[in-house]
């Protein structure tokens, strides 16, 4: 009797599953285009998944081996069941194989099970809590229906209430499995999941065979000259369709939730929330049956969309509050975690800019920070002549009356602020100390763009973008150093689409170049415990973990570091344009940092960052000082060792007035 | 749009707007006051508002009279004249060939002239009363409007006034909203060709930046907190100053001629 069953019940669940691929993928194409390489990215899916993706879920070693256990053997045993139970290809070694692969999908679904039983909050319920129960029955059943073909259990075994008995199950693993998989189900990741990977929108993220992917950090460039294309996204149809196809792929694992900083301060924002709300927007409908954690303060079931309709209303509610898109501090841990690689910055930034650009409606401050960026091109609103004032004594070269340098020196807006303006004349010290040929653009310089694009104003920062690049374009440099991450990650990563392709350092980076060259020279550090807070922009945005770390070293500090640290570091709440929309929670979100300072016993914590330096230094009571990369080693610099070095200096025609700390 | 919108005639309010001018670096913007009087109207209930705008097509200005369209506006009418011409018998000859009810400005340009006389000169051609220095419009009934006027130190006089008429805005209006870049960039600037009447005496003067005005000096010579608190609270007191009522107009001119000899404004 299974002989007739089962093909009927698995060709029926293959068909019903193609029925519901087809229309899910409809929903998917409700977004604008967005070219991709078909063949290529689905020949590059499983390097994707079996690389890249475990490289991700790796970071936990018990879910990982839990992963590949499940899906592993869930994808093994589900061809073989095609090709054993669905063609009858019984014989010989398959009906084994077959046996293997859904034994160990019961084990790795034991271990799902376990993980259930006191699932962390940021594990969403519902019905994700039925799915072990699932992958049990799926996996046990065709372990089951298989034994008899491989001649373990006599054809007849059993009676026909024992065959319905076992049918049954297997109609409710195929229909989770299969049937689900395809029609919105918990399995739905894995058929989106599979295809968001082959067709993503930042490619160049994922390794090849050539070597690792590259950190594809930079927002993509809105279209401003073709007046018919959208200003950001309004519905959830302004999306790429494969933007659609990431959110559709979030497996609600939480583990953006709980790295999102904006989520512990108690702002209403929950990633993974974010990215269930565009689904439940492209799908249509109401929000009432997400089981996760709800954006703090605002409860579940509140909200609804359609695949047309505005996903921020001007005013009342409807798919998502204003709030919830201007609290991320756009400091990508979130992505960072996803095994999903879903973009989720992307999508709050291009929300943001029909926000801004349309409505008009930048919460807070925004407008007066956009308006000054427009009017004096800084977004503190202060005279672009006055740019130089903190440098007056320093008699700093300028690009105007050189032309060319080796290093061109990017102060950044830090050159406006009194503290930044120490972490300068430090950087300004280190850089002569080794005899640097450097010069700035001094009031030639505009801001970055950084702030008006994680804003969403798009056309000021092209605006800015292109006057800057005009400007760089007049100067012959090798390279652009600056102790600003936002200005390093937008001149390097983001100034390349609108043209303009420089070699960008860090100050970091830089400076332990010089270390490695013997041009600086220090004396030991005696100070206290040092910690090192990785800024968002130089580490999850460019990578860039070890060259702090390594003055650090250079300077005979010891570093204690933070529990999270690294590319789990967590953000000051500085970036994004968060301190200037200033959205209430109940947290600060450094303060939370200084308590992970505080808890490493470290007197003082190292940064690289203004946006960090400001934030951390705001902070009431904090039990460590900050102090900038720059001034350490301003700090520690001595004569070098022999003489000879110091006839070198004497022929270099800078000025001979030194500061002397 | 709903059905009895045929039964309420909805309230004609036309906006005039300036090109401005940033006081640090000297660009062309949306002027604050201005931008001030449009969100003034865009808060009356049932209007309908109309920009309008006198003045050149060129590069800067226009941007700067996108900045109001960017505030929700579909359109924005622009009156042409060119440079170095008197825009307020343009600005006359517009307003009386379609009159709204309301006309709000801001109390002066930000550069150019800007003496601040533009409402005045145009309510007295036009034939209408002016009131300066709005804080709100409160309603607007059978033709009447109830403003809120701001007086120094947060004080505020409420009048009445028969429309149609003339109002200037002052500092404590509602904060303009944000220009948004969208609807900035859609917006159609509607030229319409304007008398043109050139300002022979502003051909002859001479402009350079404005010296920083001296101002008196508040000698404070407090002992306590609670003192120096009181004296920074207090209002600035010329002192020996005059209310003259019922008086000729020689006598006032008079007085105001001696005023303005003993302050050194004119010698």
């Amino acid at each position: 009797m299974l002989d007739t069953l089962l093909p009927i019940l698995i060709f029926a669940a293959l068909g019903l599953a193609a029925i519901g691929a087809i229309r899910r993928a409809r929903l998917w194409r409700q977004g604008r285009p967005s070219p991709v390489p078909v063949i290529k990215g689905l020949a590059a899916m499983p390097r994707r998944y079996l690389v890249d993706l475990h490289h991700v879920v790796g970071r936990d070693k018990v879910m990982s081996n839990t992963h590949v256990a499940t899906a592993g053997g869930f994808v093994a045993a589900a061809v073989l069941m095609v090709l054993v139970h669905g063609l009858g290809l019984a014989a010989g070694v398959l009906g084994w194989v077959l046996l293997a692969a859904s034994a160990t999908m019961f084990v790795g679904s034991c271990f799902v099970a376990r993980r259930r039983r006191q699932p962390p909050s940021r594990l969403s319920k519902g019905p994700w809590m039925r799915l072990p129960k699932s992958l049990m029955a799926f996996s046990l059943s065709v372990f089951a229906i298989t034994l008899p073909a491989v001649g373990l259990l006599p054809e007849d075994f059993g009676s026909w209430i024992l065959a319905l008995a076992l049918c049954a199950v297997l109609v409710w693993g195929l229909g989770e499995m299969v049937f689900g998989m395809a029609w919105g189900g918990p399995m739905k990741h894995a058929f989106a999941g599979a295809l968001h990977l082959a067709f993503h929108r930042r490619a160049e993220r994922f390794s090849t065979q050539g070597g690792e992917g590259r950190p594809s950090t930079g927002l993509k460039a809105l279209n401003l000259d073709d007046e018919s294309a959208p200003l950001g996204v309004e519905k959830p149809s302004d999306f790429t369709w494969n933007q659609l196809l990431g959110f559709d792929a979030c497996v609600q694992c939480g583990r953006c939730e709980a790295m999102c900083p904006a989520f512990a301060a108690g702002q209403p924002l929950n990633p993974k929330k974010l990215i269930q709300d565009m689904v439940v927007g492209m799908a249509g409908g109401s929000d009432a049956a997400y089981a996760g954690s709800p954006y703090p303060g605002k409860p579940v079931g509140e909200h609804q969309g359609t695949p047309h309709g505005p996903i921020v209303a001007r005013e009342g509610k409807a798919l998502v509050d204003a709030e919830t898109l201007w609290s991320c501090t756009t400091c990508r841990a979130c992505v960072e975690e996803c095994p999903m690689m879903i973009e989720h910055v992307d999508a709050i930034v291009d929300m943001r800019r029909f926000l801004t650009l349309e409505h008009g409606n930048t919460p807070n401050k925004g407008a007066e920070v956009l308006d000054n960026l427009i009017a004096t091109d800084n977004p503190g609103g202060f005279d672009p002549g006055a740019r130089m004032h903190w440098a007056a004594d320093l008699e700093l070269p300028l690009m105007a009356d050189r032309g060319e340098a080796e290093v061109l020196l990017w102060l950044g807006d830090g050159a406006y602020d009194m503290r930044n303006q120490r972490t300068l004349r430090s950087l300004v010290k280190v850089l002569r100390a080794a005899d640097v040929d450097f010069a700035v653009l001094g009031n030639e310089e505009r801001d970055s763009g950084d702030v008006a694009r994680r804003l969403g104003d798009e056309a000021t920062f092209q605006s800015l973008a292109k006057r800057n690049i005009a400007t760089l374009s007049k100067y012959r440099f090798q390279r652009i150093v600056t102790c600003d991450p936002h200005s390093f990650h937008v001149l390097g990563n983001e100034y390349g689409e609108m043209g303009g392709q420089y070699e960008v350092r860090h100050h970091s980076t830089y400076i332990a170049e010089l270390f490695e060259a013997g041009r600086l020279h220090v004396k030991p550090w005696k100070g206290g415990g040092v910690t090192y807070h990785d800024p968002c922009y130089l580490g999850r945005y460019n990578g860039e973990y070890e060259a702090p770390r390594n003055v650090l070293k250079a300077l005979g500090i010891e570093v204690a570091e933070m529990e999270r640290s690294g590319f789990r570091s967590r953000c000051c709440g500085g970036g994004g344009g968060a301190p200037i929309t200033d959205i209430p929670g109940e947290r600060r979100i450094p303060d939370m940092r200084m308590n992970d300072v505080g808890e490493t016993g470290a007197e003082l914590v190292a940064v690289g960052c203004p946006q960090c330096t400001a934030m951390l230094e705001g902070v009431v009571d904090a039990t460590a000082e900050v102090r900038d990369i720059a001034e350490l080693v301003a700090g520690a610099l001595t004569e070098a060792p022999e003489a000879s070095a110091g006839a070198d200096r004497q022929s270099s025609n800078r000025p001979q007035a030194v500061e002397v700390a | 749009m709903r059905p009895e919108q045929s039964t309420i005639q909805p309230l004609e309010i036309t906006v005039l707007v300036s090109v401005g001018r940033h006081p640090t670096t000297g660009r062309a913007r949306r002027a604050d006051q201005d931008a001030r009087a449009v969100e003034l109207a865009r808060g009356v209930a049932d209007a309908r508002v109309q920009l309008m705008h006198a003045g050149g097509k060129e590069a800067d200005c226009e941007s700067a009279l996108r900045g109001y369209l960017g505030m929700g506006f579909d359109a924005l009418t622009l009156v042409e004249q060119p440079e170095g011409a008197d825009t307020l018998p343009a600005l006359a000859e517009a307003l009386r060939g379609a009159p709204p009810q309301l006309v709000i400005t801001g109390e002066r340009a930000e550069q150019g002239e800007g003496s601040g006389l533009l409402p005045y000169l145009l309510a007295e051609r036009l034939g209408w009363p002016v009131v300066s220095g709005l804080a709100a419009v409160e309603s607007v009934e059978n033709g009447v409007a109830t403003l809120l006027q701001a007086l120094p130190r947060g004080q505020r006089r409420r009048l009445k006034v028969r429309l149609p008429a003339i109002v200037t805005v002052d500092g404590a209006a509602p904060a303009p909203r944000q220009s948004a870049f969208g609807p900035a960039r859609r917006g159609h600037l509607a030229a319409v060709p304007g008398g043109v009447t050139v300002d022979e005496a502003w051909a002859n003067w001479e402009t350079q930046p404005a010296r920083k005005r001296p101002k008196r000096l508040k000698i404070v010579k407090a002992a306590s907190a609670r003192d120096r608190f009181k004296a920074a609270a207090a209002k600035a007191e010329g002192g020996g100053g005059q209310v003259l009522t019922d008086v000729a107009p020689e006598q006032g001119a008079e007085a105001i001629l001696k005023l303005l000899k003993e302050e050194g404004v004119l010698r």
